[in-house]
């Protein structure tokens, strides 16, 4: 039998409610000091992880919240003994503490903002041609020629990267000043130009939600995917790494995981 | 669903598509068998590779800008870089890869290019 695992939360005391887990099992909390990692079991025989696990895991995640402070698991973290697990709280304790604290009253909010970006590169080759440049490299042999073109390649992009930074400043303005903490991910393709997650206290949630209302009206080209509140999936931060006991939080310890597990199906993003 | 969620969006099927992407970059695990291990070592080495070279011609680009260049300087720059990449096309082309498979993900930090 197996051990999943959903979250370690500030209570090492028993559930006051029952709550069913990932196949009907019940949660159950294991304590270490006055903390606790919340978990079922898990049966061997489990080889197919439906999107369906993926939703459960998240209810579950956002049920505990109602009581607790979470530091939610990634989906999939699996143990094969309840010493393994209190051997990484054993670790990672003064982490999840000072996680725990940190994440208090939290929660998050997912901002995602597709640009045009074949429009706004066009803008820029429109504009780098009508300019008169200081560089001047003649086309006199293929060499020249190819660096004259790598060097307009290189200006276009320059300035696509700046005007990226500008877009990204001028969304981020509406909620920074509301946020506790930000993690932004500029350009992960050419057209998603910003995949920010926004720590914010529970007591702001409508200010947030009201910044983004001001944000999607006002004119521009930009399309917008906002979502929240989440668990703090995002802003869990440990300083210990330790790559036998690296259960916790990364792509590594999922991938590892999923490899032992024989699982067929990858991990999907919640 | 217990909290107070709002998930919001006027292009949703934009945004399915855009995070596929970003999803499918690269493959989740290292699939390391007999018969590919060639081609898996070979895309490491080239992805170092271009890294390398791309960062030398972003120095060089840099440099023209900054006019510090001669003719010649610019002459010779032009046809190494020409050759490098050339280079590089004639191995992808053997090992069957192609540029967006060169790419190395390093967890927090994201992608390597």
């Amino acid at each position: 039998m197996k051990i999943y695992a959903y979250g370690i939360i500030d209570s090492h005391n028993s559930l006051k409610e029952p709550i069913a887990g990932l196949e009907g099992k019940g949660i159950y909390n294991v304590s270490y000091r006055d903390i606790g990692i919340t978990v079922s079991e898990l049966n061997e025989e489990t080889k197919e992880i439906t999107d369906t696990y993926i939703l459960e895991h998240e209810r579950i995640v956002e049920r505990l919240m109602e009581d607790f402070t979470v530091l939610p698991m990634r989906f999939l973290t699996i143990f094969n003994t309840k010493e393994d697990i209190l051997s990484m709280a054993e670790l990672y304790y003064e982490d999840f503490k000072d996680n725990l604290a940190r994440l208090h009253n939290k929660v998050e909010f997912g901002m995602k903002v597709i640009w045009p970006a074949d429009t706004i590169k066009q803008r820029i080759i429109d504009v780098y041609h009508k300019t008169k440049h200081n560089v001047s490299i003649s086309t006199e042999s293929p060499a020249k020629t190819f660096v004259k073109e790598k060097f307009q390649e290189h200006i276009i992009e320059k300035e696509f990267q700046e005007e990226a930074n500008r877009c990204i400043a001028v969304v981020d303005d509406y909620f920074n000043k509301i946020a506790c903490e930000k993690k932004l991910k500029r350009l992960q393709t050419e057209n998603l130009l910003l995949n920010a997650s926004y720590l914010v206290d529970k007591q702001r949630q409508n200010d947030f939600k009201q910044a983004f209302e001001q944000l999607k009206n006002t004119p521009g080209d930009l399309k917008f995917l906002f979502s929240g509140s989440w668990p703090c999936y995002n802003f869990v931060t440990l300083t210990k790494k330790v790559a036998s006991f690296d259960y916790f939080n990364t792509e590594d310890m999922l991938n590892r995981l999923l490899a032992q597990q024989g699982f067929a199906k990858e991990r999907n993003a919640v | 669903m217990t909290m107070n969620r709002t998930i919001e969006t006027d292009s949703q099927e934009a945004f399915i598509e855009e995070i596929e992407k970003v999803q499918d970059v690269l493959p989740k695990r290292i699939d390391a068998n007999p018969k590919n291990v060639e081609k898996g070592l070979a895309k490491l080495v080239l992805t170092l590779v271009e890294l390398i070279r791309k960062l030398l011609e972003k120095q060089a680009m840099r440099r023209i800008e900054g006019g510090s260049l001669s003719d010649e300087e610019i002459e010779r720059i032009g046809q190494t870089l020409m050759k490098l990449e050339n280079k590089m096309q004639e191995l992808k082309e053997i090992f069957g890869l192609k540029d967006e498979e060169l790419n190395l993900n390093l967890g927090p930090l994201g992608d390597l290019m």
